[in-house]
């Protein structure tokens, strides 16, 4: 109960965010965005049939008419038709499951493998492995996640490489052409996103090893082990919460841009992203709301997170 | 279970008989065609068929009165939905139409009991009549304006549907007449266009612009799923039965028979039961799909593939291991790739001063002379496409092979001579500024030109980019006539050089179709002039005069024309074009079986 | 992927010239450090040529055909339209200092600025509306937000980098923030706020030259990432307008990778991976010179 109180005072505490997100996206990629009109229009139009095109897609009121009928959207959960006559909504739902089985893979082992280098590293801190994981992850650090993603291809997708896997083109409709299509990108995330998870959990591990009650537990004699999980880890579960958490609306909505538009990918990072150049109004409005209460939510969630894994923490 | 289930799933496909094959359980393994298009349609409805993917797809799952016949070069037109060509008053003003009987739409929701009706003269005025309605955002109103009679008021008064057009009138339900405020020889070719395709009123009202992703039409197949990488689509059972007669098709055995087109003789299209097409943007990711064997069944040759696979570029031939297993075909575009000055800028097109005008035509001259298509064929095209002098493209029948090749072969010389001998120095040449949008090819396209340009003598800073990040906004910028250089391509609506001249007609100027802003009282006339007259040799010869002006005049660096190289599996049984026929062919398209399972083996082998 | 973490930088009780001289003797004990520091400064050298038009000018020149070899006339190479990618590469290192410089100095400044501001007025309305614009900014995705930005702009030449700027100063802003709000309650604050002392000079005179250690850091890393960006905005036809860079450079070779031809893609990501790196190295070495934690 308390936790229902909390969390609906913590949403509405959220509200001026959604304000903000939804305001500074709606006039950027919506107001200011590239206009849809030229790319409607037939090829010899007249100055009549611009107007008319720009009269019904809504470019002739005034901003702020324009950004209280999206809040009207936002409140109503309706969006409209995107320019290809697919209602947003279905558009959505047919993309973003698309990129949560594309990204997680490669997000999940992304953080257990880096944790996992991480908890080696620190502790055998200062020791020849340690050096060498993090040598390793700033190497994995300093190279471009494109170059990644064209030196995997070539590597692994090329006939002048060992020519394993599919290069472009996506097709999940059963597991093994699911696996084939995303080990590349898979790989390609992990690669880069190592060198930045284990960096990170090295850094709050250690922090957390050389606080004085662990340096106690050991004065006292208690096994490694136990130190480890029941003094290290609890306390380093925070951090990881956090960082986990706030990478989901990234994850979710925006960071599988940059794969899905290499490999050709249908999903909801392409989409936005093809919806942001041609000035698709209704898709990016609903993407742009979605991120908001995405983010709201992840707020909260996290907070809920902290006070499961810390009773400390008191909810206030 | 469901893990059991999946791990059956996983079995099956292995196997062989993956989903995608249809039942393997019982009855006849359906026959699938495996279309490949670069691109997404971005919408199905007819009335936004202006892109030619949409067209592409909206053929097959519309009818239209007209189409094109499978095989005959030069095009020809043919009577589709129509009983035959239309019968033509003797001012030319008035077209009567039949339509054929028994034709049904497709069974929908929409209509009465789910049962499609049938199609009746009403649902082609219906569909003009949508054209011309600003609700349904169109792009095929400028094919019939201000030649069908009473379009504009009906639009002006409301485009109320229950009020009739002065100019489209139902004789009965199966008798169609046009009557035109002045003659239209290209009225039939534009009957051909997925613009001109019947909807059904009842779809319209009830999908409204979900229609984009739901065609309910009476084409040759019907949709079932759409989305931004698939459309599938399936024989429409109920199509019209029309068995196919080569001769009529225009068939060339000489150099067609390679093909096997002669399989399909005497049967009734489509013949097959499912038609994919698969959006690929990259041409190379369509190449690794189409030689994996079990994906998709035609392609176009990458350009970074050409080494690899052609034995020769001209004429085009496969290496060995291609040609045993793919047949080809090479072919022209039907359009072509230019660029133009915008005549609105005084500082090289149109100057108050009778004495600039004369030295910037002298520029203009120079610039054309300056630039360098042979070398823009190599870099880009791999030296496969056509480059010709003027704006009259190789696919339409009024092309001029035996032109002078002058305004298309580099003279850096004469170029430097002339910028000279009109008084023109590094130090007052104007600036041009080169507008493109992002992306790396655009951008070495441009310091290409700046490059030839250095050859003729302008300083490097005088030839400056802008880059535009989205295609809508440098269209916008061309439509306001705000950019002093235009680079175009344009792709024919039909097989007439009407369909080009019409880009440097002086009342097209900005934001209509007329970019270069140019405006030539001759070339206006002559149009005007052909714009009411059938196709003759004495039309050609003043389409040939129009195209001579534009080049005399220096106005537009023109034109290339690409050449695509389509491969297909040779169980395949096609003659692909993606040109003027557009999506009319792939009803024709047949798929041997006995291949089916040389496709079977090489997924197992794959495995 | 973007995320900027800056573990264990503690605040020292005292401080004054004596950290900075401290990290200087660090810093050059650090041999990794060193050797990192005189790779970017071979770096920084082949950038000054281009700025003063000793080389790689005909980088835009056609000077050979289309995808030549490597050869003794083009040492990586020509691309697609007949350019020395040697001379092009070079000339966009230039650009990579041009783009991370300017990025790296405006976002933390502006950080510098904003997180200042917000944590000295802790509390108050104009911390609240400060943190509510970096939540905003955080809460949307970075290359959407960063596409947005471009294509609002258009055909801007300086897009990228308002649109990076409008990004990155939300870390350094909020590190400020936090570092500002602690030294707020420090004596010597309190004392010039006693005797009137205007806020804004509290601000800018006595609280933010204390936070330099931590915009030092800050800046480099926004070097790095500000250089990585350029890469994929390239990729997304956002990058710069006129000119060469590495980012364009990787753009031409997505399609040219395909044919079997690497000379572009090559030299630009072994390029781009050797300053990157080295950065990345002067980054750390730097940190943990400063990190009073660590035993000199």
């Amino acid at each position: 109960m308390e936790i229902l109180q909390y969390s609906l005072r913590k949403l509405l505490a959220g509200l001026p965010l959604i304000v903000g997100v939804t305001l500074v996206s709606f006039a950027l990629m919506v107001y200011f965005g590239p206009d849809q009109t030229y790319l409607l229009l037939g090829k010899n139009p007249t100055p009549e049939q611009i107007l008319e095109v720009r009269q019904q897609l809504g470019y002739d009121q005034p901003f702020l008419q324009r950004y209280l009928g999206f809040l009207r959207e936002i409140v109503t959960l309706d969006f409209g038709d995107a320019s290809t006559g697919e209602p947003v909504t279905t558009l959505l739902a047919k993309t973003i499951p698309v990129s949560l089985i594309l990204i997680l893979p490669g997000f999940i082992l992304g953080h257990v493998v880096g944790l996992l280098l991480a908890l080696a590293a620190a502790y055998w801190r200062g020791r020849w492995l340690d050096k060498l994981i993090m040598a390793v992850a700033v190497t994995g650090m300093s190279v471009s996640f494109l170059i990644v993603i064209i030196g995997f291809q070539i590597v692994f997708s090329s006939s002048d490489g060992l020519d394993l896997f599919p290069v472009r083109g996506w097709n999940a409709s059963s597991l093994g052409s699911y696996l084939t299509y995303v080990t590349v990108p898979t790989l390609a995330t992990m690669f880069v996103a190592l060198g930045y998870e284990t960096r990170f959990y090295r850094s709050i591990i250690v922090e957390e090893m050389s606080r004085d009650h662990v340096r106690t537990a050991r004065a006292f004699g208690l096994p490694e082990s136990r130190i480890f999980f029941r003094n290290i880890l609890k306390n380093c579960l925070i951090p990881i919460i956090t960082r986990i958490m706030f990478s989901i609306p990234q994850v979710a909505i925006g960071g599988a841009l940059l794969i899905e538009s290499y490999f050709g990918i249908p999903g909801i990072g392409k989409a936005t992203y093809e919806a942001i150049i041609t000035g698709d109004q209704p898709v990016l409005k609903a993407v742009v709301s979605l991120t908001a209460i995405l983010f709201v939510l992840v707020v909260v969630i996290t907070d809920i997170l902290y006070r499961a894994v810390d009773p400390r923490v008191t909810l206030k | 279970m469901h893990f059991l289930a999946t791990l059956v799933a996983i079995g099956l496909v292995l196997a062989g008989c993956g989903p995608a094959d249809g039942p393997a359980v019982s009855g006849p393994p359906l026959k699938t065609y495996r279309h490949f298009m670069d691109q997404a349609p971005t919408t199905l409805d007819p009335v936004q068929g202006s892109n030619i993917y949409a067209n592409f797809v909206i053929l097959n799952a519309y009818d239209t009165l007209y189409s094109y016949k499978y095989l005959a070069r030069p095009y020809e037109l043919k009577p589709n939905l129509a009983a035959d060509f239309p019968t033509i008053s003797p001012d030319g003003l008035e077209y009567t139409i039949r339509l054929k009987k028994g034709v049904h739409f497709i069974n929908d929701p929409c209509f009465p009991g789910g049962r499609g009706r049938e199609v009746v003269a009403e649902d082609f005025i219906y569909s003009i009549k949508r054209q011309f309605d600003p609700k349904s955002q169109p792009q095929g109103a400028w094919l019939w304006q201000g030649r069908i009679a009473g379009l504009e008021e009906w639009k002006a008064a409301g485009s109320d549907y229950d009020k009739p057009v002065s100019g489209l009138r139902a004789i009965d339900s199966h008798t169609l007449e046009i009557r035109l405020i002045r003659p239209y020889p290209q009225l039939v070719a534009t009957l051909a266009q997925g613009y001109a395709a019947l909807v059904p009123r009842e779809a319209v009202e009830k999908y409204g612009k979900g229609l984009g992703v739901r065609p309910v039409g009476s084409g040759p197949f019907k949709l079932i799923s759409y989305d931004t990488a698939h459309i599938v689509m399936e024989r429409n059972r109920e199509f019209r039965q029309e068995p196919v007669d080569l001769a009529f098709e225009g068939y060339a055995p000489a150099t067609q028979s390679f093909s096997g087109v002669e399989a399909i003789q005497g049967r009734s299209p489509p013949f097959v039961d499912r038609l994919e097409f698969n959006f690929i943007n990259e041409k190379s990711a369509a190449w690794t799909s189409f030689t994996k064997g079990d994906e998709i069944q035609l392609t176009e040759l990458p350009p970074e593939q050409v080494d690899r696979v052609l034995a020769s570029k001209q004429p085009v031939v496969l290496r060995p291991e291609y040609a045993s297993k793919y047949h080809t075909l090479a072919g022209l575009e039907a359009g072509f790739i230019f660029e133009t000055f915008n005549m609105d800028f005084p500082e090289f097109g149109y100057n108050p001063d009778p004495e600039r005008q004369r030295r910037n035509k002298a520029l203009r001259c120079a610039v054309i002379k300056g630039f360098d298509w042979e070398a823009r064929n190599n870099s880009w095209y791999f030296g496969l496409g056509k480059y010709y002098p003027g704006i009259i493209v190789p696919a339409s029948p009024e092309f001029d092979s035996e032109m002078s090749r002058i305004s298309v072969t580099r003279d850096v010389e004469g170029a430097r001579r002339l910028l000279s001998d009109n008084g023109w120095t590094p130090e007052n040449l104007p600036r041009i500024l080169y507008a493109t949008v992002g992306g790396s090819s655009e951008r070495l396209r441009f310091e290409q030109f700046r490059a030839w340009m250095r050859d003729i003598g302008f300083p490097r800073e005088k030839i400056v980019p802008k880059t535009y990040a989205a295609f809508g906004d440098i269209s916008r910028a061309w439509k306001r006539s705000e950019l002093p250089f235009v680079t175009m391509a344009w792709g024919l609506d039909y097989p007439d050089a009407e369909n080009t001249l019409q880009l440097f007609y002086g009342p097209n100027k900005s934001p209509g179709s007329n970019n270069a802003n140019w405006k030539n009282a001759e070339f206006d006339r002559l149009y005007d002039q052909t714009a009411v007259m059938l196709p003759s040799p004495e039309r050609t010869a003043i389409y040939r005069r129009m195209n001579q002006l534009v080049i005399d005049d220096c106005v537009a660096i023109t034109g290339l024309s690409r050449t695509r190289i389509y491969l297909w599996h040779k169980n395949v049984i096609a003659y692909p074009d993606r040109e003027i026929l557009g999506g009319f062919w792939l009803r024709y398209v047949d798929v041997m079986p006995a291949k089916d399972a040389g496709a079977a083996s090489r997924v197992a082998e794959g495995n | 992927m973007n995320a900027v973490v800056l573990p264990g930088v503690a605040v020292p009780r005292v401080r004054g010239e004596s950290l900075w001289r401290k990290a200087a003797r660090k810093f050059a004990r650090d041999r990794l450090g060193m050797v990192a520091l005189a790779v970017v400064l071979v770096y920084l050298v082949a950038a000054i040529g281009v700025w003063l038009g000793w080389w790689a000018m005909g980088w835009p020149d056609l000077t050979g055909t289309k995808w030549e070899p490597v050869s003794r006339g083009h040492w990586f190479g020509t691309n697609i339209i007949g350019q020395d990618i040697f001379d092009r590469a070079i000339f966009s290192t230039a650009t990579a200092f041009e783009v991370g410089l300017i990025v790296a100095l405006v976002a933390t400044a502006l950080g510098a600025i904003i997180g200042g501001f917000a944590g000295f007025f802790a509390g108050s309305w104009i911390d609240d509306v400060l943190v509510w614009l970096m939540g905003v900014l955080d809460a949307i995705p970075f290359y959407l937000f960063v596409a947005a930005v471009a294509y609002a702009l258009t055909d801007n030449p300086w897009a990228m980098h308002v649109a990076m700027i409008a990004t990155f100063w939300v870390g350094t802003g909020r590190l400020i923030r936090g570092e500002v709000i602690k030294l707020r309650g420090m004596e010597y604050v309190e004392a010039a706020h006693s005797i009137g002392v205007p806020e804004v000079v509290i601000i800018f005179r006595h609280i933010l030259p204390n936070t330099s250690h931590i915009l030092l850091v800050q800046a480099s890393v926004m070097f790095v990432s500000a250089i990585k960006a350029e890469v994929i905005l390239s990729f997304l036809g956002l990058g710069i307008k006129d000119g060469m860079s590495w980012g364009l450079m990787i753009d031409e070779s997505t399609k040219e990778v395909l044919a079997g031809f690497y000379n572009n893609f090559l030299a630009a990501s072994l390029l781009m991976f050797g300053l990157v790196m080295a950065f990345n190295a002067v980054a750390d070495a730097l940190q943990d010179a400063l990190d009073p934690r660590k035993v000199g």
